[in-house]
Formats: C-alpha cells, structure tokens, sequence
C-alpha cells in the first residue's frame, strides 16, 4: 500500500476542515428550527413559498443555458481550430481569453455595456453576452487542456481519409474524445451563470442570485438554507452532466452485446 | 469474407512541396502499378511522409501532378478521395469500440447497419480479432490497435492503401508478425499500396519495389535485391545495409587501391580523378578474413553473433573499425585478438569522394 509523509495527511487534514467546516456548518445552521431551536425543514420550506423563488431561478436557469450555447459555440470549434492549422494565433486568443480576469466587473459592466445593441440592453439575455466573457478563461483552459490529452491531427486525418467531412468529423470524433473536458467546462459555465451577482446587480437585472440577496434580508435562516440548496443543486446538475456519458455508453455496450 | 480489390495506378509527376526554403519534394515522379506494394524508404526529412499525405489529399499545397488511374487528384478532398490510410501513431476513435472504428468509414457512407456488422465482423476476422470486436482502443494492445486501424482502412474498400510507418511503435516481435500480415492482406486483396518507413528490413521484406529517397529526390527505385546489390548512388549505397567505408587512392581513371588491392571502380561511382584520396564503399560480406602471423596484420577488435553469420569488427589502423561477415561457422576459428588479413572479394567497388 502506497504510503504518505505526515506532511500530506497534515495537509489534507486541514483541507478537509477548511472545505468541509464551513459547509457542515451553513447545513447544521439552516436546519435549525423557529427561532434557531431544535431542527426542522421549517427554513427550506419557508424558501419554496417565497415569491419570485420560481421566477428567478427559471430566468437564472435559462440564461445558464443560452451562456452554454454560446460559449460552447464560440470555443469549442476556436480551439479545436487552434490546435489545428491556427497555431500561430495560439498566443492572441490565450491572451484575449485571460483579459477577463484581470478587468474587474464594474469596468465590463459599465464599458461593454455601451458596445450592446439597444435591444439587447432591454433584456436580462444580455447578460449571457457578459457571462460568455467571464467563463472564457476556464473554458477555454478546460477546452485546451482537453485536446492536447489527445492525438487531434491524427484522429482528424483519419476520419477525412475515411470519408468524414469536417462537420462529421468534429460531430463523431472531436466531441465525444473531449467529453469530459467539456463536461468540465460546462459546469464551471452553469455555476459561474447561477451564482454571478455583481453584473446583474449592477445592471439592474433579477436573476436568482440577486432574489437571494433581497430574500435573505429579511430571514437569515432562510438565506443560509437558500445558499445550501443553491450549492446542492449546482453539484447534483454535475453529477447529472458527469454520467450521461458513461450511462450513455453503458447502454451502447448492452446493445452491442445484445 | 471481404472481397477482393483491385488495384489503381497511381502517378506522381515531378511534385514538389516546399516549407519555406526546404524542398521536402523536388520534382519527384514515381509511379505505381496496380497492385503493387511500393515503399519509400528514407531517413527522416528525406520528404517520404510528405509523397504520402499528398497523395492521401491532406497536404494539397504542392505543383506538379498526382493522378489515381489518370485522374487528377488537384481539386479532390481527403474526404472523397477513397483511400485507406494506417497512421504511425495510434489513431482508432477512443470513443468507439474497434467494431465501430471499422465500421466509421462505411457509416459517414450512409452504408445500412446491418451491411456495416457484417463487414466489420469480416474484416476484424480478417486481422485476428473477432474476439475483440467490442473493445475500446484502451483496452486493446499496440499491435492490436494497428490490426483494427488496418481492417478501419480496408473497409471502405480504398482504391489505394498508404501506411505511414505504422510498425514503428511496436516491439520487434510484433512488428515482424504484422509486417508479414500485411503483405499476405496486401497480396491477397490486390491493393496497390504506398508504404512509408525508415527501416530497411522492413523495406525490404515486404516490397515489390523499393524507393530510397533523400533531400526531397527520389534516388533510385528497384526491387530490394537490386537496391542491394546494384546501387546507383554512393547514397543507396551507404544507407540500404552496412557499408564500410575504407580510405583508397585512386590509382589511374577506372582503378583504385583499397587495403593493398587494386580494384576497378564500379560505375554509378562519384567522379573521381588520378592521385585523389577517396572512400570505397565496400559491404562486409565481401570482405574475407584469414588469420596471420604477420606483425603488420590487423587485429579483431569485435565479433557479433547474428545467427547463422557472425560480424567481426576489424581495426586496420583506421579511426573506425572495418566489418566483415562470415558464416558463424566459419567465425569460430577466429577469437578477438587475433592477428589477421583482409581481402576483398569484389572485381569493382564504388567510391565516392571524401
């Protein structure tokens, strides 16, 4: 059995409790009962019949999905390009896709909202344009790092030399040989979307993080509980993203043996 | 089992490619015959791989002409072209099961399922791995990988077939057994077929005809026994099988002197002037060792046992080691050590200028 330093146990240790405490805690706190005695469901329930509770997370919902669309729109078939014939525009877009972290979001907000059209500016979808910004340097890192791990060039010619034309060829070959990287992608897409809060704040859009923050103004409890379901919710949509491939595939092998 | 193929001529009519100022292919013409196994050998650079992605259509940036049973391949797509390509690297789809690599060409086809098992199980059959039809490239070996990237080419039933050193990756044993299998598929099937390597004995044991090319040119291209034994280049000569090269004089316009012996100079050699210091190229089977008494002998340094012929490394004063085969036999009498003397067994040798 393999062995490790007191070092590593040390440290793992104390990230155990450094990740963990904070969470068990919030849970503990947000199934505490009326007035914080004894404990019940009092503070999830209490969440559900909020208003606005369905609204704002549907709205906060779809605005994660049409961020996905374009992010995965926008990146993927750029990367994949990258890797290809555009090598020597590798750096330029690495560079545009960093801009992002280092502007802070009151400058995108206040500065590229003058760039939005005026009908865009009118609807809470103009907020996907800001959030496809934010998630670029994770998507494209998650992206990048997904196809260096395999022999693209090579998969590419073969499958052109077996007849594929290029859309058959990133539809058949390229996708599903980085699935997991852009599960991994998708998911930092969806969770930066749900819990985002300074752009729609600042541009006066409601989305479920902003309800949040009004919500739990008037309940601590319930905020607490409300932040704990959020966190819940985002890692059961992971755990849902991670197995479609392999349930997908299990049922091919079935059907093939079958 | 799979039907049989028949084979399409295939013309390359003085190609060049350039990178920038290097000619990875300089006005290089070389036909195949319908059927045929050509191989290109070469050491690395020499532009081979290049001849074979602008054949398959995925390196279309070249002049000149490439034509596949008189037609030109200029404005053809990778894609529509109908050749069966096996890569040096591992290149099955990591997301599908070696029955469904095989059966991809056939699909982007818009071939019926049914008709695409059927062949895929024939063609897996074909290379030995019906028994692994439903296993993901991960969990099929180096070797097995290259048989079902094989049965992948020939399923679509390609007008070509082009294997760019696809034994390179694989340990030696497999590597023969492979090679061997290929030849027998190739054989059997009638496909005529360009195959890329750096390695001679591979060259040499499954062509029809080999090409040996370097700097971008084709230098010669004839059966493996007349690459061997008739080079035309000093080329050819040093690069198909070991060659010493010995210091020699040359002693009038068609003679040389190489270890005491006036031998004529073979044509096909470098020019060469009167009283100019050369190198004979001179293949160690033809040279013969007797041991001797003499103090001005030369001395066995090394001997390499090679099966049925043994290698022994001879110092003659030289900065390198001259080599001769013999039977092992015959190597026997001889220990390292020994004192001995040399002789050419050749009428003509080639030299070429130092």
């Amino acid at each position: 059995m393999r062995k490790y330093s007191p070092l590593t146990i040390i440290s793992f240790i104390f990230a155990i409790v450094f990740f963990l405490s904070p969470l068990i805690a919030a849970s503990e706190y947000s199934f505490r009962g009326l007035n914080g005695v004894g404990h019940s469901l009092i503070n999830y329930t209490w969440i559900i019949h909020q208003s606005g509770f369905y609204n704002n997370l549907a709205v906060s919902l779809r605005l994660a999905f049409v961020t996905v669309l374009l992010v995965m729109v926008l990146l993927v078939p750029t990367v994949v390009y990258l890797h290809l014939g555009g090598r020597k525009w590798r750096r330029v877009v690495e560079f545009f896709c960093l801009i992002p972290i280092v502007i802070p979001v009151v400058s995108l907000a206040i500065g590229a909202q003058v760039a939005m059209p005026k009908w865009l500016q009118s609807t809470s979808y103009e907020l996907c344009f800001f959030y496809v910004i934010v998630a670029m340097p994770y998507v494209y890192r998650a992206l990048d790092i997904g196809l260096q791990s395999i022999p693209l060039q090579t998969l590419v010619e073969a499958s052109q030399s077996l007849g594929a034309s290029w859309f058959t060829t990133l539809r058949r070959v390229i996708l599903p040989a980085i699935a997991s990287a852009m599960t991994g992608a998708l998911f930092i897409t969806i969770a930066l979307t749900l819990g985002e809060y300074t752009l729609a704040s600042l541009l006066h859009f409601r989305t479920f993080p902003t309800w949040v923050t009004n919500v739990s103004q008037e309940n601590i409890l319930g905020a607490v509980a409300l932040s704990v379901a959020t966190l819940v919710g985002a890692w059961l949509i992971l755990l849902i993203l991670a197995f479609i491939p392999k349930f997908k595939r299990n049922r091919k092998g079935v059907l093939a043996h079958g | 089992m799979a039907k049989d193929m028949h084979g399409s001529t295939v013309e390359f009519e003085h190609v060049t490619r350039s990178f920038g100022t290097v000619k990875a292919l300089n006005s290089f013409s070389l036909t195949l015959n319908p059927g045929e196994l050509v191989t290109l050998l070469g050491p690395s650079g020499c532009g081979k791989t290049t001849a074979l992605r602008i054949l398959a259509g995925i390196d279309r940036d070249y002049s000149g002409k490439v034509e596949i049973d008189g037609k030109s391949m200029k404005n053809v797509n990778a894609s529509q072209r109908n050749i069966g390509m096996v890569f040096q690297a591992y290149s099955l789809f990591p997301n599908m099961t070696a029955s469904e690599n095989v059966q991809y060409g056939l699909r982007v086809r818009g071939v019926d399922s049914a008709k695409r098992e059927k062949r895929a199980d024939e063609l897996l059959e074909m290379v030995g791995l019906s028994t692994q039809a439903n296993r993901r490239p991960n969990q099929l070996s180096g070797g097995q990988q290259q048989r079902v990237a094989l049965a992948r080419a020939l399923a679509i039933e390609p007008r070509v077939l082009l294997l760019d050193e696809p034994l390179s990756a694989l340990d030696a044993q497999v590597r023969t057994t492979l090679r061997d299998e290929i030849r027998r598929l190739q054989t059997r099937l009638g496909i005529t077929t360009l195959f890329v390597t750096h390695d001679q004995e591979e060259a040499m044991a499954i062509s029809d005809r080999v090409g040996v090319m370097n700097h971008g040119n084709l230098e010669q291209i004839d059966i493996p026994g007349n690459l061997y034994n008739k080079p035309k280049s000093t080329f050819v000569a040093g690069f198909v099988g070991l060659t010493n090269r010995i210091p020699a004089l040359v002693e009038s316009k068609g003679e040389v002197m190489v270890l005491n012996q006036i031998l004529e100079i073979s044509e096909h050699s470098e020019s060469v002037k009167k009283g100019e210091e050369v190198r004979a190229l001179v293949r160690p089977e033809n040279i013969s060792v007797e041991k001797s008494s003499s103090s001005l002998a030369s001395t066995v340094i090394t001997k390499s046992f090679l099966g049925p012929m043994t290698r022994v490394g001879i110092d003659v004063g030289m900065d390198e080691l001259i080599y001769a085969e013999m039977s092992s036999k015959e190597a026997k009498k001889l220990d390292t050590g020994d004192s001995v003397k040399l002789h050419i067994a050749a009428e003509a040798v080639m030299v070429e200028s130092v």
